[in-house]
């Protein structure tokens, strides 16, 4: 089920992956996707076990990418897994060190699954240009995880700067339980809102986010206050009512349950869990088109406008590090 | 509805959500609301898909209180339910379980269900919606339909809300009940508001059917009596009649399951294309060819019934029907049922269905198979294509949920020589485990208000009135037999050759 292959290249990688593919038998027929994982060795756990999940809902080829150091001597091993303990999807997981980091998509490439769409996701802080890495260049949807920067709201200040098309960040998925919720809470309403307000601990990009999108949304101002967590703790919106004003409340002070309050009606409790990486990656796969709605919500977030009217392609930019060494030193 | 301002159609991340509403289940101890309902309940609330005022209710004839019934459906949705049982999940639907004791000819009893049904405007908010469940035997459906009807439960316009209600199969017995129960159902409810179950239509790979056929290109084209030889539709089971006797002795494999999934089956595999996919048009395709169908002129020949007698059956030994406890020995009850089928319409024309079910078959597997012509002219030698079928299109509705498209191919070696092969695709092993159960889908639409995947009176009538025929038939015959564990009679074996084909193995 699996083959290890030590200081090998990328022609190797192909054999050994039509090799398991034929052992296996029919496993893993029907690839819907390529998903390619930019993952730091020390995250590989977490990530191992989000992809594993995601991949029940999505037969995928799992292309997971480690880049080692830097200066060290060129160097590629892999490991080829068809239906093993990685779930019922391919998967090749590659630590590359020296030069080769900075050429990865050479191995890529050749193993990306026939005409299916490509989605990166980085599961480390985002890179702070998408062009520069060629692993992003290559795929249709590109996901990245604000929450994991060293400065979240800078992170997210940045995935609006260099925004596509096909962005999207997991700060945002996260917020999608709570945006199902508000958004049916308006069903059985007739009420205009006036203002609306999220708390959340401190430098949140999912409450920066969800802010962006009531006020997209509702056309009112939403602000974001800081409150001592976990995650996002509550959401008021006021509405405009006929002669009091009402509001709509959905507090969450545990990260487990949500109580949810409205101005002459009773209370009512509802679980509202904060879900794990991969519930989050299998909502990202599931709808490979680009999230206009995500762009919109971003816009309003960090200020930055036109995002819609960007290109989905990008071009690679080279930028090597040993360049930009040099490039500091002589200053 | 439309005004929300926080839905948009391109945002596809947000699901369809109920409005608060209260689902009320009829014999909600027995074993469907046990196995089916409640955990279904659960898992739409673990998927975050039920509306923040939403009340389970249970009437039953048991001397219980709100919490008795919520330890039941506690443990029916930890033993039953498809995601993992969560704690604090459950706990929010146990704060709004309800229970209302009674019998079905208690006035009492329902006027206190009305009643409680009212108070759930003030404790959680919901302004009269409410699904009425009826997991009850037929028998029992005319005494609480009237029982809604005295209360004026069923009525959406007084109770300022919707007021939905759902029939389980069977519906009916034949063409006059079914006629009879959709009158009364239909007087009590409006017909816009009752929503008949047929699981099968809550299957994923059944409405993937819809996709295969009208999303692409390529499949439509020979979708016809050009390129089509037949299409076998089967149904087989593994299990014998597991304690429903006195229902199944009085009812039959074709009363039981060829009425209802094979006939729905039949109906996707053979509609023209909806002009759009909304459940009206869908239900005009559907109706246009379930009135197509006709039945074999020579009953005899074209229509096969079967009872299992005692064999053997996945390494252990079992009774046969005969011996099953609850059934006369001298059942005339089929427990397999195949019969010839056609489609009187231009795509169709001279094509037959052969449609087939039974119990105690070698395993359980629900199938449509599309069989094609075979070439007209193969411009090889005769020797060189004697391992070559007919080309085959399978759509495997459970288990292994997918497509296999069988074809020729070339053996490797310097003779030339053909033989089939099979290219599967496959929903994936795990993947089945996350695509929702069919009555997860079916309850979310029942409260959503959704009919696309329900059959409608005119589909359960037009139904009847191929079964009737055969039922009529067959009050004079006696069934074939056949070994459990085998693929039904040798007779029916006999009514395909008698054409020049064979069953597929599924």
């Amino acid at each position: 089920m699996t083959t290890t292959l030590w200081d090998t290249n990328g022609g190797d990688i192909m054999k050994a992956l039509s090799a398991e593919r034929r052992a296996g038998g029919a496993v893993a027929s029907g690839l819907a996707v390529t998903f390619v994982t930019v993952v730091d060795e020390k995250n590989i756990g977490d990530a191992e076990r989000a992809a594993t999940i995601a991949a029940q809902a999505h037969p995928c080829r799992l292309l997971m990418v480690i880049r080692r150091q830097i200066d060290t001597t060129d160097r590629l091993d892999a490991e080829v897994q068809v239906g093993g303990r990685l779930g019922p999807i391919e998967a090749v997981v590659m630590r590359m060190y020296g030069r080769l980091t900075l050429h990865s998509e050479s191995v890529v490439l050749p193993l990306l699954a026939p005409d299916a769409p490509v989605v990166t996701w980085w599961h480390s802080p985002p890179p702070d240009r998408i062009a520069t890495d060629a692993l992003g260049v290559l795929a249709e949807r590109r996901v990245t995880d604000c929450a994991l920067a060293p400065d979240p709201m800078a992170a997210l200040l940045g995935r609006a700067e260099d925004f596509a098309p096909g962005d999207t960040d997991l700060a945002w998925t996260r917020a999608t339980p709570w945006r199902s919720l508000l958004a049916s809470a308006f069903d059985a309403s007739e009420a205009t809102a006036r203002s609306a307000r999220v708390s959340a601990e401190e430098g949140n990009p999912t409450a920066a986010l969800l802010a962006g999108w009531l006020a997209a949304r509702l056309g009112v101002p939403a602000e974001v206050v800081t409150s001592s967590g976990p995650g996002i703790t509550d959401v008021e919106i006021v509405l405009a009512g006929s002669d009091e004003e009402q509001t709509l409340r959905i507090s969450r002070p545990d990260g487990r349950s949500a109580t949810f309050s409205r101005s002459g009606q009773p209370d009512r409790e509802l679980p509202l869990l904060r879900r794990d990486l991969g519930d989050l990656l299998a909502e990202e796969l599931r709808r490979l088109e680009v999230d206009e709605v995500y762009g919109e919500a971003l816009s309003q977030a960090t200020g930055v406008g036109g995002l819609g009217e960007r290109s989905p392609r990008r071009t690679h930019v080279w930028r090597d590090p040993a360049l930009a060494e040099a490039a500091a030193r002589t200053d | 509805m439309t005004s929300n301002p926080l839905r948009d159609p391109r945002d596809r991340r947000l699901p369809r959500i109920p409005d608060p509403c209260a689902l009320v289940v009829f014999g909600a101890t027995g074993d469907l609301a046990r196995k089916k309902l409640i955990p279904a309940v659960y898992d739409l609330g673990n998927r975050g898909l039920l509306p923040p005022g939403f009340v389970l209710m249970g009437f039953a004839r048991r001397d219980w209180g709100d919490g008795d019934f919520e330890q039941l459906a506690r443990a029916a949705a930890k033993d039953h339910s498809r995601t993992e049982f969560r704690d604090d999940v459950w706990r929010r639907i146990a704060d709004s379980v309800r229970f209302v004791p009674g019998s079905f000819d208690d006035d009492n009893a329902f006027d206190q269900l009305d009643a409680t049904l009212v108070d759930l405007e003030k404790s959680h908010g919901i302004a009269g919606n409410a699904a009425f469940y009826l997991s009850i035997p037929p028998a029992a459906f005319p005494q609480v339909l009237k029982q809604l009807d005295r209360t004026r439960m069923a009525d959406s316009a007084q109770r300022g809300g919707w007021r939905r209600v759902v029939v389980e199969k069977p519906f009916g017995h034949d063409l006059a009940s079914s006629r009879e129960l959709n009158t009364l159902v239909d007087s009590v409810f409006t017909p816009d508001d009752v929503f008949r179950i047929d699981h099968y239509l809550g299957k994923e790979t059944v409405q993937n059917l819809l996709a295969l056929r009208f999303a692409n290109t390529l499949f439509e084209p020979v979708w016809n009596s050009n390129y089509v030889d037949s299409v076998q539709i089967t149904m087989a089971e593994d299990v014998g009649i597991e304690g429903r006797a006195a229902f199944y002795d009085s009812a039959g494999a074709a009363r039981d399951v060829l009425q209802n999934h094979l006939l729905q089956l039949l109906a996707l595999t053979a509609m023209e294309e909806p002009v759009s996919f909304d459940s009206q048009s869908l239900r005009v395709e559907k109706h246009k060819v379930l009135w197509a169908i006709s039945i074999p002129e020579d009953k005899a020949a074209f229509t096969v019934r079967g009872q299992y007698e005692q064999g053997w059956l996945a390494g252990e030994r079992v009774r046969g029907y005969l011996d099953e406890e609850g059934i006369p020995p001298d059942s005339r009850t089929e427990s397999y049922a195949a019969v010839r089928l056609g489609v009187e319409t231009r795509r169709w024309a001279g094509i037959p269905f052969y449609l087939r079910t039974g119990k105690r078959l070698p395993r359980r597997v629900t199938e449509i198979a599309v069989v094609f012509k075979r070439a007209p002219h193969l411009p090889f030698a005769k020797t060189d294509t004697a391992e070559l079928g007919h080309n085959q299109l399978v759509v495997r509705v459970q288990p292994d949920e997918g497509i296999t498209l069988r074809f020729g191919s070339k053996v490797p070696g310097t003779a030339m020589e053909v033989r089939e092969v099979s290219m599967d695709f496959l929903y994936g092993a795990s993947f089945t485990e996350s695509s929702p159960e069919a009555y997860e889908r079916l309850l979310l639409d029942v409260l959503i208000g959704d009919r696309t995947l329900f059959p409608d009176h005119l589909e359960v009538e037009a139904s009847w009135q191929v079964i009737d025929p055969l039922e009529a038939f067959w009050t004079t015959t006696t069934p074939e037999h056949y070994r459990a564990g085998e693929w039904g009679p040798r007779a029916a074996d006999e009514m395909l050759a008698r054409e020049g084909r064979t069953w597929r193995r599924p």
